[in-house]
C-alpha cells in the first residue's frame, strides 16, 4: 500500500531535476509558478510521473494542480483507483 | 457511441471503394457526404500505441446527421455559433459536422493542457464565447465544468457535455446544409489570447484552399494515408487533418496533441504501425522527436513509407529537419520526405507549398546585407568556414510556389511591389481567403483591402516564382510552436504598480541554437535593487502562470525605449537595441538559464 508519504518522497526524487539549484522544494511549492517549468518540462515531468506510478493522469484534471500537495492527492487518487 | 470491444476494433483501411475525388465540392457536407460512401475513416489513438476509437466516414455522416436534427431542435437562428471545445475526439468531428448540417457555425476552441491553468483557461475561454457570441457551446467529457464557469451568464440556449445533446429530441424535417456562400467555420488562431481575433473562413474560401492542397500541393493518391497529432483547434489540425482526409477521402490516425508532447516518439510508431504517408508538423515537433530518440529502440521503426513530411507553422529550422532525417535514414526516412509549406488561418490555410519530393532548399544569404538594405544577396557556395565567420549567413527555407489561384506580392513599406531577393511584407489574393474578423470591421480592414489583398504581416522574398519567408508576422513570439503575442506579455507587465502603459516592451530572439527566447524590456524607476528584484521575479511568475513559457526580464532607465516618428513604441527597435547590449555568448546562457 502506497501512502501519501510514500508518494510525496517518490515525487519530489521525479522532480529533483526539473527544480533549479539551491531551490528548495515544499508541499506548497508551486509547480509551474515557482519552479518555472515551461510547457514542454511539464510534459517531461507528467511522463515521469505517469511511468513511475504506473497511471494516467485526466487533462481534464490538470488545470486545478497547483502545488506538490494537489499533485501528491492527484496521484494517490489514480494509484488507489 | 459505437464502440467494439477492443479485441476486434480494426482501424478504417487505407484503400477505399470509391473513385478518388480531389476536394472537388461546393461545401463541406457535400465533402462528406461522398466520403461517407466510402470505406474509410479516422482512428484514435493512445499515446501507448492503442487504437481506442474507429469512426467511419459513413458513421460520421449518419451520426452527424443525427445530431444535427437534435440541434435543430432548438429553433436557432441560422448561422448561430456552436463553441466546441476541441479535443482529438470523435465527437469534435461529429459535432462540426452536425453543425454544417445543421446550418450553425462550429467555433473550435482550445483544450488547456497547463498545469495550473484554472483561472487562466476559463477566462480564455469565456472571451473566445464572448467574442464569437456563442448561442451553444459544447466540451468533451471531464471539460464541461471549465465550459459552465466560462459560460456562466453569458444567456447561451444550451452548454454541456456530448450526451446533453445527444439527449435533445430529434426534428424530423429536413436538413439544410451550410451553402457554398456560407461560413464553414470561425477559427480562433494565432491571436492575443487577451484580444482574440475570429477569422471567418466561407465554404467556397476553405474548399478551393482544401482543392489547392490536395490536388497541387500534396497531390494525393489512392493509398495515401495521414497521420496527425496537430490541435483540431489549429488550422493546419484542423483544415489540414480533419477536413483535408475527408475531402480528399483519406483515412487518418490521430494522436492526441498531449500524447505527442509527453511521448513524441509514439508519432513515429504510429506512423510505423499505419504506414501512412502523409504527416506534418512545425518545426518543433521534428526537433521535439530527435532530441527524444533513444538509441535503444531506434530499429523498431518503419518509416519508408512517409512520402509527405510536411512543415509549416513557424519559422522552418532546416538543420534541426536534417538532424531528424539523418538520426532516423536507417529507418527509411529520407530528406527528400521534406515539404515546406506556408500559410495562415486567415487564408483557410496554406498559400505555398514546396514540390514534392525535392526535400528543402535552403538558400544562404548575407544577414548584414539583408537587415542593412533589405536585399537577400546570396553568398557563394565555395565560402570557406573563415569567411563565414567574418559574414554572418542566414538560412532560409525556400516554401515554394502559390497554390493556384492565388495572387501574392512583396511590396516594400511605401506599398511599392518588390522584385526577385528584395525582402518585404508579403500580400495575397486569392478565393481561399477569409471573409474578415468576426464582428470587428476595423481590425479587418486594417489587413484586408478593398481589392481583396491581404496584409500578412510576415516578410520574404522571392527566388524565381518561389516565396522565401524570412519571419512570421513581424511581432509574434513563437515558442514551442505556441504563438505569443507581446502585447499579451505587456499587458502582464503593465499591471503591476511600478510599471505603466507603454512602459515595457516584449519580442523574440534567437539563440545560437536558433532556440526562441522571449524577452521583455521595461522601463523602471525604482532604483532600490531589492525591489527591482522583486519586480522581475514576481514578473517571471506571472508570465509561467499565464503563458507558461520562460521569459527574460530587463529593466532599463525611463525614457530609453525606441520609439517611431509618429511617437509608437517600436518593438523591432527595441529588439535591435537589445541585441547590441547583449553578446552572442552571453545570450547562450541566458537561454541555459531561462530554460
Amino acid at each position: 500500500m502506497t501512502t501519501n508519504a510514500d508518494i510525496l518522497s517518490q515525487l519530489m526524487e521525479i522532480l529533483r531535476p526539473f527544480t533549479k539549484e539551491g531551490h528548495q522544494l515544499r508541499e506548497d511549492t508551486k509547480l509551474v509558478a515557482e519552479l518555472g517549468l515551461d510547457s514542454l518540462q511539464v510534459m517531461q515531468m507528467l511522463l515521469k510521473i505517469e511511468d513511475h506510478f504506473d497511471i494516467s493522469i485526466p487533462l481534464n484534471n490538470l488545470p486545478t494542480i497547483q502545488t506538490v500537495q494537489e499533485l501528491v492527492h492527484e496521484i494517490e487518487a489514480l494509484v488507489k483507483a | 457511441m459505437p464502440c467494439a470491444p477492443d479485441n476486434i476494433m480494426m482501424a478504417t483501411p487505407t484503400n477505399n471503394s470509391l473513385p478518388l475525388k480531389s476536394g472537388d465540392f461546393p461545401t463541406l457536407s457535400v465533402a462528406l457526404d461522398y466520403a461517407g460512401a466510402g470505406h474509410t475513416g479516422c482512428n484514435f489513438y493512445s499515446g501507448r500505441g492503442k487504437l481506442t476509437h474507429t469512426l467511419s466516414y459513413t458513421d460520421l455522416r449518419e451520426q452527424a446527421q443525427r445530431l444535427a436534427r437534435r440541434l435543430n431542435g432548438l429553433a436557432l437562428p441560422r448561422g448561430s455559433r456552436m463553441a466546441l471545445v476541441a479535443d482529438t475526439t470523435p465527437d469534435f468531428l461529429r459535432f462540426f459536422f452536425a453543425c454544417q448540417y445543421a446550418g450553425l457555425i462550429p467555433v473550435p476552441l482550445p483544450i488547456s493542457l497547463h498545469l495550473g491553468g484554472h483561472e487562466a483557461y476559463v477566462t480564455q475561454l469565456r472571451r473566445l464565447i464572448q467574442n464569437c457570441q456563442a448561442s451553444l457551446a459544447m466540451a468533451p467529457e471531464g471539460f464541461e465544468p471549465f465550459l459552465e464557469e466560462a459560460s456562466s451568464g453569458l444567456n447561451l440556449a444550451l452548454v454541456g457535455g456530448p450526451e446533453v445533446f445527444a439527449s435533445l429530441d430529434e426534428t424530423q424535417n429536413s436538413l439544410c446544409p451550410l451553402a457554398s456562400h456560407e461560413l464553414a467555420y470561425i477559427q480562433y488562431t494565432s491571436g492575443s489570447t487577451r484580444w482574440p481575433r475570429g477569422v471567418e473562413v466561407t465554404q467556397a474560401a476553405v474548399m478551393t484552399n482544401l482543392s489547392g492542397i490536395i490536388r497541387n500541393g500534396l497531390q494525393v493518391r489512392s493509398g495515401d494515408r495521414c497521420v496527425s497529432w496537430l490541435p483540431f483547434y489549429h488550422d493546419m489540425g484542423l483544415v489540414g487533418f480533419v477536413l483535408g482526409p475527408i475531402a480528399s477521402q483519406l483515412s487518418v490516425d490521430y494522436l492526441s496533441t498531449r500524447d505527442f508532447a509527453m511521448r513524441p516518439r509514439s508519432w513515429l510508431s504510429l506512423m510505423t504501425k499505419s504506414r501512412a504517408t502523409i504527416s506534418f508538423s512545425p518545426s518543433f515537433g521534428y526537433e521535439l522527436c530527435v532530441r527524444r530518440l533513444g538509441e535503444d529502440a531506434k530499429e523498431q521503426y518503419d518509416l519508408s513509407t512517409w512520402r509527405i513530411a510536411g512543415v509549416g507553422a513557424e519559422t522552418i529550422r532546416a538543420d534541426s529537419l536534417l538532424r531528424f532525417a539523418k538520426a532516423l535514414k536507417p529507418n527509411g526516412f529520407t530528406a527528400q520526405s521534406f515539404v515546406a509549406c506556408y500559410g495562415m488561418a486567415e487564408c483557410s490555410l496554406a498559400i505555398t507549398f514546396a514540390p514534392l519530393s525535392k526535400g528543402l532548399a535552403v538558400d544562404r544569404v548575407d544577414g548584414d546585407w539583408l537587415s542593412d538594405k533589405q536585399e537577400a544577396r546570396p553568398l557563394p557556395t565555395s565560402l570557406t568556414k573563415t569567411d563565414l565567420q567574418e559574414t554572418r549567413c542566414s538560412k532560409f527555407v525556400n516554401c515554394g510556389t502559390p497554390l493556384p489561384g492565388y495572387e501574392v506580392q512583396i511590396r516594400n513599406p511605401d506599398g511599392h511591389v518588390l522584385g526577385e531577393r528584395e525582402s518585404g511584407t508579403i500580400f495575397v489574393r486569392g478565393a481561399s481567403i477569409m471573409r474578415g474578423y468576426f464582428n470587428d470591421p476595423k481590425l479587418t480592414s486594417e489587413v484586408l483591402s478593398s481589392e481583396g489583398w491581404l496584409n500578412t504581416g510576415d516578410i520574404g522574398y522571392w527566388i524565381n516564382n518561389s516565396l522565401v519567408v524570412i519571419g512570421r508576422s513581424k511581432d509574434l513570439i513563437i515558442i514551442n510552436g505556441r504563438n505569443i503575442w507581446p502585447q499579451d506579455l505587456e499587458f502582464l507587465a503593465e499591471q503591476q504598480s511600478e510599471i505603466r502603459p507603454g512602459d515595457s516592451s516584449a519580442f523574440s530572439v534567437s539563440d545560437p541554437d536558433r532556440e526562441e527566447l522571449a524577452i521583455m524590456v521595461i522601463q523602471c524607476r525604482e532604483s532600490n535593487e531589492e525591489k527591482r528584484e522583486q519586480l522581475v521575479n514576481r514578473l517571471r511568475s506571472l508570465v509561467f502562470s499565464e503563458l507558461s513559457i520562460p521569459c527574460h526580464i530587463e529593466l532599463i532607465p525611463p525614457r530609453t525605449l525606441p520609439r517611431t516618428s509618429s511617437g509608437k513604441l517600436s518593438r523591432s527597435r527595441a529588439k535591435a537595441d537589445f541585441l547590441k547590449r547583449v553578446r552572442w555568448e552571453e545570450l547562450a546562457l541566458l537561454s541555459k538559464t531561462h530554460t
